[in-house]
């Protein structure tokens, strides 16, 4: 039976976790999903019109991930509500049929912007090298079409944890490469190291989503932190958009 | 000499028609960009096509206008090639 909106939304900010200090409740869950989708979007119109002016293709991946990350934390809202809210293991363990569909869908969508964002991230800093050859997104496009199949088809968390894995090692081949040119560039950068950061927590975010009860007690630590290399990637942006 | 990027033949480009009181006509504005007039007319066409650039016929040739938008490009190249090397695009 569900429980009245009112105080159950009361107890989701806290009341009710009592005993686990670092756990979060409903309401600090949307807040921090809020708190992110807000800082992408800052960073997706604030970026609008270095694009315009310029049309430079690694500016449009680059906003195209902050609109995917966005987008993916909306769908991961919808996720920790429902799984918060029905206290499930999983998306897809809603007792009736419909939900379970509907369930099975937001987490398809969740796994699909979620890996998109990475790889349109990831595309930005690589599209330079591969001029001429825009359709190579297509191919992220159907690998995070596979990921977000092979999710909600295993309901296994094996599989997530693996799933997430591979994606962080790829992001990690790809940084290093890039950051290996970099260094014969002989340019200091610390943009690397922030991707680094950010994929690891990000990966972290994707795994406390699907398995919720995976990070106990350490979510809002991993919140803080995530929250923290968003804004440090807000205030990069801004330090450039900002200056003329 | 190192190779232009495009953005910078585009700055190079409006520029030279900045510096000319924001119009200019065709002839010395192709002879100053430094470029064959094949790749010129490519970027030209761009130019025109994003409304950096305004042609306006007069009786006796043709005059290239700056437009606000090719001016604000001036004014934000800075920002944009900033932002390129600062997240390695």
């Amino acid at each position: 039976m569900v429980r009245g909106s009112g105080m159950a939304i009361l107890e989701g900010i806290g009341r009710g976790r009592l005993g686990n200090l670092f756990g979060m409740g409903l309401g600090a869950e949307l807040l921090y999903s809020f708190v992110i989708i807000m800082i992408c979007l800052m960073i997706y119109y604030g970026t609008k019109e270095l694009y315009d002016l310029s049309s430079y293709k690694g500016i449009k991946y680059f906003r195209r991930a902050f609109l995917f990350f966005g987008v993916a934390y909306f769908f991961r809202s919808f996720i920790k509500f429902a799984v918060l809210y029905f206290d499930l293991n999983n998306l897809v363990d809603f007792p009736e049929t419909t939900f379970k569909f509907i369930g099975a869908i937001i987490q398809f969508l969740f796994i699909y912007f979620s890996s998109m964002a990475i790889f349109y991230l990831l595309y930005s800093v690589i599209s330079k090298k591969l001029e001429g050859k825009s359709n190579k997104i297509l191919i992220f496009h159907l690998i995070a079409l596979i990921l977000a199949l092979i999710s909600i088809l295993t309901r296994n968390y094996l599989v997530y944890l693996g799933l997430n894995l591979l994606l962080l090692a790829i992001i990690g081949v790809v940084v290093y490469i890039s950051y290996q040119n970099k260094i014969k560039k002989a340019r200091r950068n610390n943009l690397y190291v922030i991707y680094i950061l950010w994929s690891i927590f990000w990966v972290l975010n994707i795994i406390d989503a699907l398995i919720p009860r995976f990070f106990m007690g350490f979510q809002l630590v991993i919140y803080l932190a995530s929250t923290s290399v968003f804004l440090l990637i807000l205030y990069k942006v801004l330090k450039n958009v900002g200056s003329s | 000499m190192t190779k232009r990027s495009k953005l910078e033949i585009i700055r190079d480009i409006l520029t030279i028609a900045n510096k000319n009181h924001n119009s200019i006509n065709i002839t010395p504005l192709i002879r100053r960009s430094n470029m064959s007039s094949e790749r010129f007319r490519e970027y030209y066409q761009e130019l025109l096509n994003k409304d950096f650039l305004r042609e306006v016929n007069s009786e006796r040739n043709k005059i290239v206008n700056l437009t606000e938008k090719g001016l604000r490009f001036l004014e934000k190249y800075k920002a944009i090639i900033s932002f390129i090397e600062d997240f390695d695009l």
